[in-house]
């Protein structure tokens, strides 16, 4: 039985490399005509939004060393309320924005 | 597309800046920017054009999540503002302290767990995760 199944994924990797090769060579007969000098920014797949308990988690830790900050997170959305010096708003914000939230409220009162 | 246009410059100076992956999306009004910027200069660069069209990021319409990664081998250099940084047995400020970092001191990259974390070790031979916001260039 093992034997045979090892067979059949021999042939299986056998077929997909030749169909791979083969669509290889179907593009190289093509000339591409596609402009390749603007980047594609316009992506279609939907933003990853972190679940909320990941959120929350992640929140801890991006508030630990912001006593003042008060972190609330429900369907994706980070709100921060409670005071913070301006000069720090900068690297909370970057922090909290790289958990993958769906929005952030900045609701702080800045000193 | 109204939002995009509110952060024209800050896509194009993320495009000219040389920010890999780069993704710009639009969902139900928020604007989403990811891609890894090529240096902490460029990244801080992005945010202070955030600033400026955004002062004090309160419309909450832009999630801007462009990282730089922490290369594998790579010396940085403890930014904390006075204190030393606790190491930290896993990633998570839930996980016991294995160690500090001395501010100002050097560590070398063991590898980057995600955008939060970094595994690190001091020249003491100290290893554990510390928080990447306290990660800068010596």
């Amino acid at each position: 039985m093992k034997k045979l199944s090892f067979g059949f994924i021999i042939i299986a990797i056998a077929a997909m490399t030749a169909t791979e090769i083969s669509g290889c060579k179907g593009k190289s007969d093509k000339k591409d005509t596609t402009n390749n000098t603007t980047v594609d920014t316009t992506a279609t797949a939907p933003v990853e939004v972190s679940s909320d308990e990941a959120l929350r988690s992640g929140v801890k830790d991006a508030t630990k060393d912001y006593p003042t900050v008060t972190a609330t997170v429900s369907g994706g959305e980070v709100t921060l309320t409670g005071t913070l010096d301006r000069s720090k708003l900068q690297p909370l914000m970057q922090s909290i924005q790289s958990l993958n939230p769906k929005k952030v409220n900045n609701q702080l009162t800045l000193n | 597309m109204a939002v995009q246009q509110k952060y024209e410059e800050l896509i194009n100076a993320a495009r000219s800046g040389g920010v890999k992956d780069l993704k710009v999306r639009e969902q139900n009004n928020v604007l989403y920017i990811d891609g890894e910027a090529p240096s902490g200069k460029v990244k801080d660069q992005l945010w202070d054009i955030y600033n400026r069209i955004d002062p004090d990021y309160r419309s909450g319409d832009l999630v801007l999540d462009v990282n730089t990664g922490n290369a594998s081998g790579a010396k940085m250099k403890i930014i904390t503002e006075t204190s030393n940084l606790n190491i930290r047995k896993g990633p998570g400020t839930d996980q016991p302290i294995v160690g500090k970092a001395a501010h100002n001191s050097l560590v070398t990259v063991v590898n980057q767990t995600n955008d939060q974390w970094t595994l690190i070790r001091t020249d003491k031979g100290e290893e554990g995760y510390v928080y990447n916001r306290y990660l800068g260039q010596p």
